[in-house]
């Protein structure tokens, strides 16, 4: 048992560096695709309750698009697709121009892009859970549609969507696991290597099992000071 | 306007085409591997690359005069990668098969691991002939390569066959099997253990192409015809001047080109 958490050491004799280097790339690029999920989810979601047809039409076949593919597919198609479309591209004018695209940037398009197809429905059954009257009232006080927006409707879309919401960034962080296809070395990568290296795959993958809860449960605490934080203007009974 | 768009049109597309004559002058040449199969690709816990795939690759560098980098990637995308222009070569004990044909190039094999056979230490068995074998109790991983060889050149021993090497290694320590014949790195990896004390290798056996297939290649896109035929050429030369056998016997105790 002792040659086991040996193996966890960090330095060069043990697994414990590289491990906690493929968590913090884990972490941070969950946390790098959370905020452009959340904006072109938001965006979507207006463009879903928007009065312009195209703009509908456009915002659902994303959402089609992007719920309906595997995420590992998509991963595939931004970062090997994208690369080879590019390169054509760019080749076409410079032909000895070699160009690449970055995996963690790859896997951060690929993600949030995957996030915001699920967010902007959350978003939108949040808009339809938002009374008209709140609009009326926000322009009989005389807001301006941006006001009315950003002062009337966002702090309680934000407390409507939050559980989904929350739901969404377990699995994106989960999610990630994925990346080691696209050359990303993550906590799976690292723990997986470390398992087939010293021959001990049982007890790497329950680390990695371990880490991943860890992750979550820091995950629903924050989430619980968030929803705390929502609903601080509601009577408490 | 549209004229001189024309002209850049027509430029571009000359570009274009004489880029693709041209051969590539290769000086810098990122290999991809995986790092996770040891010995023959792993990453060490210090972060070093090492194994008998990366020494190979190092050696064919040196004798092809380029520089080469290193690139992991993990298995699952390392086709792809290799095809979307992440590296150049795949040095990763790849075996050729005609379905990877289809998508990339292969070089020559640098190695195919032969069969062996194993036997008690006390065995009176001394070569591994279809007389000699004749009759013994023999033990193979059924619907495997080494069970269809067994049957191919040994067919007049009585062959049994078992669901996975775990239960052929336990007769043949107990004494229920005489021999058994598997991939000789599976083989000898088992009896450095304290489990394989029991047995030792008999002898490795002549791999034969249609049965083993044709062992593990350096794949490269399917343009890049040139960088596979100074990799071939490589191969060859390292294998003449005794550079190739230096790395071998750092890591086996046999000769794991095969013939």
């Amino acid at each position: 048992m002792e040659d086991l958490f040996a193996l966890l050491a960090f330095g060069d004799n043990g697994w414990g560096d590289q491990i906690a280097s493929g968590v913090l790339l884990t972490v941070s690029l969950a946390l790098a695709s959370l905020p452009f999920g959340l904006i072109i989810g938001f965006l979507l979601a207006l463009a879903k309750k928007s009065e312009e047809a195209s703009l509908r039409t456009a915002a659902n076949i994303y959402t089609t698009i992007f719920r309906g593919l595997p995420e590992l597919l998509t991963l595939f198609l931004v970062y090997y697709g994208g690369q080879i479309l590019v390169q054509q591209a760019v080749r076409f004018v410079f032909p000895d121009a070699r160009f690449e695209i970055n995996s963690f940037v790859a896997g951060m398009i690929a993600l949030s892009f995957v996030f915001a197809s699920y967010a902007s429905e959350a978003f939108l059954s949040a808009f339809r859970a938002i009374p008209a009257g709140q609009y009326e009232g926000g322009s009989a006080l005389g807001l301006n549609r941006l006001k009315v927006m950003q002062l009337v409707v966002l702090p309680q879309l934000i407390r409507l969507a939050l559980p989904a919401l929350g739901n969404l960034w377990l699995i994106l962080l989960k999610e990630t696991a994925l990346v080691s296809v696209i050359g990303l070395t993550d906590t799976m990568r690292q723990t997986g290597i470390a398992a087939r290296v010293t021959k001990e795959p049982f007890f790497f993958f329950s680390i990695a099992c371990l880490i991943y809860l860890v992750l979550a449960l820091i995950s629903s605490i924050g989430l619980n000071k968030i929803e705390a934080w929502t609903r601080r203007g509601e009577v408490r009974s | 306007m549209r004229l001189i768009m024309r002209i850049a049109a027509v430029a571009a597309i000359t570009l274009a085409a004489v880029s693709t004559v041209q051969a590539k002058e290769w000086t810098k040449v990122r290999i991809g591997t995986e790092g996770a199969y040891p010995p023959f690709n792993n990453l060490e816990s210090n972060g070093d690359l090492v194994g008998f795939d990366i020494d190979i690759a190092n050696a064919l560098c040196e004798e092809m005069k380029v520089e080469c980098v290193f690139v992991t990637q993990d298995w699952d995308g390392i086709i792809p990668g290799l095809l979307a222009d992440k590296f150049d070569a795949i040095i990763a004990s790849m075996s050729i098969t005609d379905e990877r044909k289809e998508k990339v190039d292969f070089s020559k094999k640098y190695y195919n691991t032969p069969p062996a056979i194993a036997v008690p230490k006390d065995s009176k068995l001394t070569e591994a002939s279809k007389e000699a074998l004749a009759g013994i109790q023999f033990g193979a991983q059924s619907s495997t390569t080494h069970s269809n060889y067994a049957e191919a050149y040994f067919g007049d021993s009585d062959l049994k066959l078992y669901p996975t090497p775990d239960e052929y290694k336990l007769d043949l320590a107990n004494g229920r099997l005489d021999a058994a014949i598997d991939d000789v790195v599976v083989l000898s990896d088992w009896l450095a253990t304290d489990d394989g004390a029991c047995c030792k290798i008999l002898t490795t056996l002549k791999t034969d192409p249609e049965i083993n297939g044709e062992g593990a290649g350096i794949a490269v896109r399917k343009e890049d015809t040139d960088l596979r035929d100074k990799l071939t050429e490589a191969i060859a030369t390292i294998r003449a001047n005794g550079k190739y056998k230096e790395i071998n016997d750092k890591y086996f105790e046999f000769d794991v080109y095969g013939e």
